[in-house]
This record gives structure tokens, C-alpha cells and sequence, in this order.
């Protein structure tokens, strides 16, 4: 048998033992200390698959613990509701309180960073504060009983130590999931540049909530169980600042990227309190866990997980496919026939027009280059095509549909791919994962392992087959205008747009470079390239088009728009027209 | 409703208690501000200045006053020292966080190891004195806080409206490669500002041991109407703290007396989530 | 005054700079012109030692300054008028000229220097307590340049002064320029619009993708078909 077929046997393994516990009576002491692991584990870890994943850092997690907390308390004490249906009820409103934050915050692209984590906080004392003055709690707090729990074991100890184990295996479960596929890849990209993540077709929104949605479950979930544990819930308890702390230092500890690396620090920390427990040790324990925070992140910045991940071996460059993963399209000659048409297209920022009505066609098939001085709009113009800017009018068609209403990520998806002046990889997944993620959530649409066959071959194209291990942060600038572009052909979009892939290479990497983007138009993409090195775009482009102050001021064949006294005197000022 | 003299009294003890948030608040402002820095810490000098001068004044018979001036130093240095260390680290905003959180725990932990988590209260003549003005009680020591709360935001501001060091900072904090071109010295002018706001923990702290109980968890109670008048008033705003710092002050007191005391953070938590939302720009 | 001996510069870990030799003799004004991407910018940022020099040697007033930071250039007599302005927009009109003269040394100049440079632009000493910020374009470049003249410099490091502005203030602006040329002060000029610049420098550097392209006087350059080609890719071998 391989590694990957003794895995999940050694987990289901694992997983009926440590449910068999109670069976041997262990002292009561010691199931009650492995039911806190496993609560800060599932705690730790939900707050992972939202904030370690995708960059979001909260200090809300409280509220969704609370929020689970105080419906189990009042469903099963006062409205006398099965334990069962309770708890899924505590997961579901912690669920719908986390869904409805997001839907209001996730909108505004400033809460990002520490806004957001403030933002977070002030929502978890503005759900304490209500359930203090509301008949949820009162005032007094709400007693629980261990009635409520069913009978799986004779002890109620036991019966809520198998609850725990369930809710913690439940969230490693959805964690290990989640970074495994489309959603994890997504919010991966999200933490390290949400905006290019939009761009190349992740649905940014659509990820967060998701995300955001199930850790507030689990949370909410793991607090129901916690109720009947603590046996005694009050707001001052609940909603203290002890719980958002406490998480957040076990994922940072551990490392918070990674779906085990909570678990890890949730399992150290608790058993370092534990082992204070009682007395003048308490006090000295918390101490212990605020100078573990700040060595944390002074010398371990990425958790342990992070430590493993850093010291593990590379595996040698894999082979490159030889045929592209999808059929390519059909090489054509450029045609007549409009793959993009811009109709007057406008865009001021605070009364400055960057886009004074462009109107532009890119012919299927061809090189189009777009020129001008500084501040012409020529970026401008390529961030409304891909969607990060929206145009305040005019219309943008690819092949008829219309672009200009779409979010950015569904024009990734109908084939619009980009690279960027200054190259914005990812920079903490490797090149390969860099590719893969374009090939994922662009137009090709592929599952993971075409995908990841797509991007070797993609970077064998550009030359950068045997760097596929290596992080972006380890390759030139050369290199990295390269990887913008195997990102850009991996995605499998029609028209892919280059921003000054050219600026800062040497003149043999521009020549290398000419003679890459000539072989991708043979291979049938259209491509519209903004390149200020004209002997470039002499070269390259079957067309020219040029913009002034976000004007077209002319267009045709490169030697004859060059030659245009208007292009001359944009460019040399007007004495030399 | 509750009367004219209720509705004045709440009024009064709102102002009050907002120049307590400006004061408390304006080290962090300053900190997030030319610092880049998110010092959570700051609460937690705030409350070791505290207990420090209760136990100068209860301990050695010092006037309260005196502690807090003797105080103000060592916390000057404890500032500086702070913040070499982030500097040397380079500490990130979010880092900062996370790392101060930490310190606050650790602080926390140390108070509570040498007083103890009981409830500590200095008794001094000036802590019931009160001055009356028509049916309204004017508490004294408050009122000496409320004071020298605004003469020492009212002086920051000052600071750094009409110096050349102050003006050096705010243009460090929005372009320091430029300000460097002009001869600015970002690194040492940060260690400075990083005194000042420890300076400014410690004053605060020193008016918190005498005009309220001091206990350990107090540190956390105070976290969410600090940020809020923080960020409300404006980074690196000294009168926009304090015009912040009163408009929650006074609409805590007054929703106090019209419900009831437990209802008071929802006022001011929800102002900020409604600042951190709706504003437009950088906060 | 300023030399440059095969100097090397970036961002990050990326070159644009490669082997760039340049003088400034005491006196002179001396343009850099060049295409976008050039470079001319990361020049002007490691003259004022904003960026690292990786490689090559920069020589002013006769002492070696390839290891000096921006703070100690300064003091050296260097000042800069960035590209894009870069003002403190947050701060007034005033506020933003005091920070030119914040060095200890100078700041007794503060009112001659006030006086000097509202003389030069009046509307500046009528919006003096206006936020930056809120000025047009070409108000903000006049802060800029008096902000500079502020700090009594001995070399000048202009870095495109006509970027986003209309024609009419430009004029105005290399007329400033010309004056406090005549007035002694030696100037780095980094220019986009080459006819502008090669009408004031006495002498001119062509650089083209980080290498100098082409060195001389303004009417020889002009002629060069390698300006031209730099320019808009004609004239020239293929690439």
C-alpha cells in the first residue's frame, strides 16, 4: 500500500480510538482536558479556514462562538428543543451572522487589514451588548443543564468529550478540503493580492462568504457544545476578549496557512494552561502565552507549519508535457474580424479624465500595439478592459458580449487575460502554483491536475520549466515578466492583455521576449500589448493605435502612425512636428 | 424622561469621561499614525501607570500628583525602547498587533501578579470632593483630569502644528523617502514620538488610579471605546480625538440615562462601525 | 561637480541602470532625455540616494557619495524636485517650503527663503495656507520647485517638471527653471519632452533602456538618429 492509501485509514484509525475513550473510564480530569483540546482545535481551526487562508484576519470570533453559545442555551433551556437540531441551530445563526457581516463588509475594498480585524471586534461587543439586554440572556446568565445531552455514554463527561472530538475532526476535516481545492487556491490567492486575484477570475466575493460562512458554522457549532460544558453561560465570559486572543495566537503559532498548523498551537497552548492551572500558576501561565505571542511573531513569522514547510525538501523540476493541455485554437492569420470592440469608452478620477471616450477594434488574431506619453490612459484603458476599473460609459465587446457591467472575474472567465507592468505574482505559492491558479479560474476552466499540467507546460513555453518549485521572489525581474506571461497564456484567454512587459530588460531579453510573443500569436491568441520601447513595437505590432490625454489621436500600420506629425509632436513636443 | 437635572448631570459626566477616552486615546493615535504601528500595549502602560501611582500614593504617602510627574520618564524610556525593538524587527502593522496583544497579556499577567486581581481604590480627600453648581455636582478630581486632558492635547496638537519637529513628523509619516531628502531623520524623530505616547499612557493612567477602581481586566473593558474615539477622531489628530472622545462620552451618558447603564457600548461600537464603513478613504 | 562612474542601479532586486556614466560640472545645467522606461527616474533616485547604487561609483563636491543616505546628501547641498511632485499634500503651502529648509543649518533662511520663493510665485504666497493637496497641478509643482529652492541647493535634481502639465504652465515653469540656473545653481534636468529640454541644457545625455544612448550638445542631439529612434523606433537597425 502507498503513503496515500494509508492516510485516510490511519485518520479514520485515529478517529474510532479516540472515540472509544470513554469506554475505559479514564479519570474524569482527563476527559475533560482532551474535550478543551479538541475545542480549541475546532475553534482554532475554523478561524483558520477564514482568516489564516484568506489574509482576513478577525478578532471576531467571539461573536460566532457567542452566537452559537446563547442559541444553544436558549433552544434547549427555555424552548426545550433536542440537543440535536439545537446544535445545528447554533451552527446555522453563527453561520448567518458571519454571511451577513461579510455581505456588508466584504463589499468595501478599503476593510481590509487591521480595519477589518477592528471591525470585527466591534461586532462582537455589539452582539454582547445586545444579549445582555435582551431576554437571551438578561443579565443573570443562563444555567444549563447536562440533561440535554442524549445518552451515548454513561458519564455526560464522556458524551460531551465525543461531541468535542466530533466538532474538531468535523473542522480539520472541512479545513484539509477547503485547502485542497478551488476554494483554498482562491483564498490562497486572496490574502496575497485580492485584486489580481479578482482579475484572473477568482470570485472574490463569492470565496470570502463562503469562507466566512463556514467558519462562523463551525464556530458557532463548537460554542453550542461548549454551553453544555461550561454548564453556566454569561456574557462577560462569553464575549470576552479571551477567545479571539486565544485563537489567533494558536493559528499564528502553528501556522495559520496550512489546515493542520492550528491544531498544532491549539494542542500547545492548552496543555501550557493547563499545566498552570490553580493559583498564583495562572497568572503566570497567561504571562507565558502573551510572551509566546510576541516570540511568535518576532522569530516565527509562518507558525510551525510554516517551519516545516521552509525546511522540506524540493522535489526535482517535473518533466514538461509536450503537447498543450487543451486543444489549441486554430492558428489563423489576423483577420478583419473584431475579437474586441471599445465604443467610447470614459472614465474620469475626480474630474480628471484618463479616458476621454476611446473607441477601439482588435482584430481576431492579431498584435495590436497601444501607445502614448505618460498619462496617455493606455493602463488605464487595459485595467477597464480586464475589470478592475468599471467605465463610467461605453460599451467593451468580446465577440459581442459585453464586458463592461461584469465583475472582473467573470471576464477571466469569458477570456480575457492579463499581465502586469510590474509583475504581481503570488508570492507565497510556488511558480507552479502561480500558473495553476490562471489555468484554474480563467477561461480554460481546468481541474487540478490538468491544470497543473497546463502550467508546466505553459512554463516550459516561456523557459521557465525548471524554476517550477521555486517562489516567486527567488526569480529576476526577467524571470518574472515571464511567469506574468505563462500566467496570462495558461488561463486559456482569447485576448490577453500586456502591460510594459518589456520595461527593465536588457536588449537581449527584449529580443528573447519578441520572439516569445511572435510564437504566441502563431499559436492563435489575440494579444494587445502597451509598450513604450517603440523599436518593439515596430517590430511586433500588425497594428498601432495611439492614445493622448485619453484620445485616440491615431492608428494603423506602425511606420505609418509614426510618421503622423500628431504622434511625432505628442512625443517630441510640438516644435519638431 | 428622565429630568432637566438627570439629563444635565449625564451630560456633564459624559464630557468628563470623554476627555478620558482622548487622553487614554491619543498615544495610539499618535503611534498608529507616524508610526505605522497598532500598540495595543498602550492600554496596558495606561493601567501599569495606574497602579504604579497607587502604589507611590497608598504605599509611599505621595501626592498623586508627584507619582505621576515622577512616572512620566521611565515611561518616556519605556516608550523609546518599544518601539527600538519593533524598529529593529521590523514589525509590521498587523504584526504590531498580534506583538502588542501579546505585551498586553504580558503586563496583564504582571500586574496581577504583584496586586493581585482584587479591586484596588485610592482613597484620597479629592476622590468624593465635588463642587456644586446650581442643582449639578462637579466632581473635582474629573475635573482636574478634563483639564489637563485638553491642555495636553491641546499642546501635542500644538506640537505638531507649529514645530519644526512636529511638522517633520507629519510630513515623515506621509512621504518619508522625500522628507529624508530634506534632511528629516525618520528613525530618530519615531523614537521621540514613541516617548510621547508613552508619556501621554502615563498621565492618563495616573488620572485612571485616582478617579476610578483598578482591577487587572479592567485593560480589555477599555479596548473597543478607545479604538473607536481613535479612529473616529482621526489619525494623528489631537482635537479631532478630543472632539471624538466627547461626542461618545456625552452620547454613552445620555443613552445611559435614558435606558439603561448596560446598553452604553452599544452607542459607541456602533458609531464605528458605521465610521469604518461609511467613511470614505484611509482611515 | 556630480559624477557618475559606471553606475548600477534598481528596485528591489531588479536592474535598470547598467554602466550609466555622467557629469555635472559647477555651473551647469545638464538635461537626460530618454523614452519612458528608460531609467531617468531610477537616475534621479540614486543621485539622491533614495535607491541603492549595486555597482559603479558616485563622486560629489570631490568626496565619494556611493555609500551616503538621502539625509546626509541633502546636507551636502543636494535637493530634489521629484517626479509626480510628491508634496506633503496633507500639510499647507507653507508648511510644505518650511520642510525644504529643515535642516538645522539653513532654517534661519526661512524668511528670506519664504520671500525669495513667493516672489517667484505669488499665488503661492496668497494660498499659503492652503492644503497642497487641493492645488492644480501646476500650483503643485510650483510648491515643488519652492520647496527645493528652499533648501538652497547646489545641484538641482529636476525629474520631470512638465509631466501633466498644459502647455502654458510649462513655459512658465523652465522659465523658473532657466532663472535659477542663471542665479548659479547646478541642475540634473530629466525631461520626457525633449524639445523643451534640449532649448535649456548646454548639454544632454540620451538614455535608452538603462544605458546612455548618446552624450553632447542640445542642436548636435537633435539631429542624432538615435534620438529618433529612441523616440519612435524609426531609423534604426531592427531590433
Amino acid at each position: 500500500m502507498n503513503a496515500r492509501a494509508i492516510r485516510p485509514a490511519f485518520y479514520v484509525g485515529a478517529g474510532i480510538l479516540l472515540a472509544g475513550l470513554p469506554l475505559a473510564q479514564p479519570p474524569a480530569f482527563f476527559e475533560s482536558f482532551l474535550y478543551l483540546v479538541f475545542f480549541w482545535i475546532a475553534l482554532a481551526t475554523s478561524w483558520a479556514i477564514l482568516s489564516g487562508f484568506s489574509g482576513y484576519f478577525s478578532f471576531g470570533h467571539g461573536a460566532f462562538f457567542g452566537a452559537g453559545m446563547y442559541t444553544l442555551a436558549n433552544l434547549t433551556t427555555n424552548l426545550d428543543l433536542p440537543f440535536g437540531w439545537s446544535l445545528l441551530a447554533s451552527g446555522v445563526a453563527a453561520a448567518l451572522l458571519g454571511l451577513g457581516v461579510g455581505a456588508v463588509v466584504f463589499r468595501v475594498r478599503r476593510l481590509r487589514g487591521e480595519l477589518f480585524a477592528l471591525l470585527t471586534l466591534a461586532v462582537t461587543f455589539v452582539l454582547a451588548t445586545i444579549v445582555l439586554n435582551t431576554p437571551l440572556d438578561g443579565g443573570p446568565g443562563v444555567f444549563m443543564s447536562a440533561s440535554v445531552l442524549p445518552r451515548i455514554y454513561e458519564s455526560p463527561s464522556g458524551t460531551i468529550y465525543l461531541f468535542g472530538l466530533g466538532i474538531a475532526a468535523l473542522s480539520l476535516a472541512t479545513a484539509r478540503i477547503v485547502q485542497y481545492t478551488r476554494l483554498g487556491r482562491g483564498l490562497f490567492a486572496i490574502s496575497d493580492d485580492e485584486d489580481v486575484a479578482e482579475v484572473l477570475g477568482v470570485p472574490t466575493f463569492g470565496y470570502k462568504l463562503a469562507a466566512v460562512g463556514l467558519a462562523g458554522f463551525l464556530a458557532g457549532v463548537a460554542g453550542g457544545i461548549h454551553a453544555v460544558f461550561v454548564s453556566y453561560v454569561t456574557v462577560a465570559e462569553t464575549f470576552s476578549i479571551t477567545v479571539p486572543l486565544f485563537v489567533v495566537l494558536m493559528s499564528v503559532l502553528g501556522g495559520a496557512r496550512h489546515w493542520f498548523g492550528p491544531a498544532i498551537g491549539a494542542t500547545l497552548v492548552t496543555a501550557l494552561t493547563y499545566a498552570f492551572v490553580g493559583g498564583e500558576w495562572a497568572v503566570f501561565g497567561r504571562g507565558l502565552i502573551g510572551v509566546t505571542l510576541v516570540a511568535a511573531v518576532l522569530f516565527l513569522p509562518h507558525g510551525i507549519m510554516g517551519l516545516v514547510a521552509s525546511r522540506r525538501k524540493r522535489p526535482p523540476p517535473p518533466a514538461i508535457p509536450a503537447e498543450p493541455p487543451a486543444p489549441s485554437q486554430a492558428a489563423h492569420a489576423p483577420s478583419h474580424k473584431p475579437l474586441l470592440v471599445c465604443q467610447d469608452v470614459r472614465l474620469s478620477f475626480q474630474g480628471v479624465k484618463a479616458l476621454a471616450g476611446v473607441s477601439l477594434d482588435v482584430r481576431a488574431g492579431e498584435i495590436l500595439g497601444l501607445v502614448g506619453p505618460n498619462g496617455s490612459g493606455k493602463s488605464t484603458l487595459i485595467n477597464v478592459i480586464s475589470g478592475y476599473y468599471r467605465r463610467q460609459s461605453g460599451r467593451i465587446l468580446l465577440e459581442g458580449q459585453d464586458l463592461s457591467r461584469r465583475p472582473g472575474h467573470r471576464i477571466a472567465r469569458i477570456g480575457v487575460g492579463r499581465t502586469y507592468q510590474i509583475p504581481r505574482p503570488f508570492r507565497r505559492l510556488n511558480v507552479l502554483e502561480n500558473v495553476a491558479l490562471y489555468a484554474t479560474f480563467g477561461a480554460a476552466g481546468l481541474e487540478r491536475a490538468a491544470a497543473e499540467r497546463a502550467a508546466l507546460y505553459w512554463l516550459g513555453f516561456v523557459g521557465l520549466g525548471d524554476r517550477a518549485h521555486a517562489l516567486p521572489l527567488e526569480l529576476n525581474l526577467h524571470q518574472r515578466k515571464f511567469l506574468e506571461l505563462a500566467r496570462a497564456l495558461a488561463s486559456g484567454a482569447r485576448l490577453i492583455l500586456l502591460d510594459e512587459i518589456l520595461a527593465g530588460l536588457t536588449p537581449a531579453e527584449i529580443d528573447n521576449a519578441i520572439a516569445l510573443i511572435r510564437r504566441i500569436q502563431a499559436a492563435g491568441a489575440t494579444i494587445v500589448f502597451v509598450e513604450h520601447n517603440m523599436r518593439a513595437v515596430v517590430a511586433l505590432a500588425d497594428r498601432v493605435v495611439v492614445l493622448n490625454h485619453g484620445e485616440v489621436i491615431a492608428s494603423g500600420l506602425p511606420k505609418d502612425v509614426m510618421a503622423d506629425p500628431a504622434v511625432v509632436a505628442a512625443y517630441l513636443g510640438k516644435s519638431h512636428a | 424622561m428622565p429630568s432637566a437635572t438627570l439629563l444635565g448631570q449625564s451630560v456633564l459626566s459624559g464630557v468628563l469621561v470623554g476627555g478620558l477616552y482622548a487622553l487614554m486615546g491619543v498615544g495610539l493615535s499618535l503611534s498608529w499614525a507616524f508610526l505605522r504601528l497598532i500598540n495595543l500595549a498602550h492600554l496596558a502602560l495606561v493601567f501599569l501607570a495606574a497602579y504604579l501611582t497607587y502604589a507611590l500614593a497608598e504605599g509611599a504617602h505621595m501626592s498623586p500628583f508627584l507619582a505621576m510627574l515622577l512616572l512620566v520618564p521611565p515611561f518616556f524610556v519605556i516608550g523609546v525602547a518599544l518601539q527600538w525593538l519593533f524598529a529593529r524587527f521590523k514589525v509590521d502593522e498587523f504584526g504590531s498587533v498580534l506583538a502588542t496583544f501579546g505585551l498586553m497579556v504580558i503586563v496583564e499577567s504582571v500586574i496581577q501578579g504583584i496586586w493581585t486581581a482584587d479591586f484596588r481604590r485610592l482613597e484620597t480627600p479629592l476622590s468624593t470632593a465635588s463642587w456644586r453648581v446650581g442643582p449639578i455636582f462637579v466632581p473635582v478630581s474629573e475635573s482636574i483630569m478634563f483639564i489637563v486632558a485638553v491642555a495636553l492635547l491641546v499642546a501635542i496638537w500644538a506640537w505638531l502644528r507649529f514645530t519644526y519637529v512636529g511638522k517633520a513628523m507629519r510630513a515623515s509619516a506621509e512621504n518619508p523617502d522625500i522628507a529624508a531628502a530634506f534632511g528629516v531623520n525618520h528613525a530618530r524623530l519615531a523614537l521621540l514620538m514613541a516617548g510621547v505616547a508613552a508619556s501621554s499612557a502615563c498621565i492618563a493612567g495616573g488620572f485612571i488610579a485616582l478617579i476610578a477602581t483598578l482591577a487587572p481586566s479592567q485593560i480589555y473593558a477599555w479596548v473597543g471605546v478607545i479604538f473607536a474615539t481613535v479612529i473616529m477622531g482621526g489619525l494623528g489628530n489631537p482635537l479631532g480625538i478630543l472632539a471624538a472622545g466627547l461626542l461618545i462620552g456625552v452620547s454613552e451618558a445620555v443613552t445611559m440615562a435614558l435606558t439603561a447603564p448596560s446598553w452604553a457600548p452599544l452607542v459607541s461600537f456602533t458609531l464605528l462601525i458605521l465610521i469604518l464603513i461609511l467613511r470614505p478613504g484611509r482611515a | 561637480m556630480l559624477e557618475a562612474v559606471g553606475l548600477n542601479a534598481g528596485y528591489g532586486d531588479a536592474p535598470v541602470l547598467w554602466d550609466v556614466n555622467l557629469t555635472v560640472r559647477e555651473g551647469e545645467l545638464v538635461a537626460v532625455v530618454g523614452p519612458n522606461g528608460a531609467g531617468k527616474t531610477t537616475l534621479v533616485n540614486a543621485v539622491a540616494r533614495l535607491l541603492p547604487i549595486r555597482g559603479g561609483q558616485l563622486v560629489f563636491g570631490g568626496r565619494d557619495a556611493t555609500r551616503l543616505t538621502a539625509q546626509e546628501m541633502s546636507a551636502l547641498g543636494v535637493a530634489i524636485i521629484p517626479e509626480g511632485r510628491r508634496l506633503f499634500v496633507h500639510m499647507t503651502v507653507e508648511e510644505n517650503l518650511e520642510l525644504g529648509c529643515y535642516r538645522r543649518e539653513i532654517r534661519r533662511a526661512r524668511s528670506q527663503g519664504l520671500e525669495r520663493v513667493y516672489a517667484i510665485f505669488p499665488i503661492l504666497a496668497e494660498r499659503r495656507r492652503q492644503i497642497a493637496g487641493t492645488m492644480s497641478g501646476g500650483q503643485q509643482q510650483m510648491i515643488a520647485i519652492g520647496r527645493a529652492l528652499m533648501a538652497q541647493p547646489k545641484l538641482l535634481l529636476v525629474d520631470e517638471p512638465s509631466l501633466g502639465l498644459a502647455p502654458l504652465v510649462v513655459e512658465q515653469v523652465f522659465d523658473v527653471l532657466r532663472d535659477i540656473h542663471g542665479a548659479g545653481v547646478s541642475m540634473l534636468l530629466i525631461e520626457q519632452n525633449v524639445s523643451k529640454a534640449l532649448e535649456v541644457a548646454q548639454r544632454a545625455y540620451v538614455l535608452e533602456n538603462g544605458r546612455i544612448a548618446a552624450e553632447g550638445r542640445p542642436a548636435s542631439l537633435l539631429a542624432l538618429p538615435a534620438l529618433r529612434a529612441a523616440y519612435l523606433g524609426l531609423d534604426a537597425e531592427p531590433v
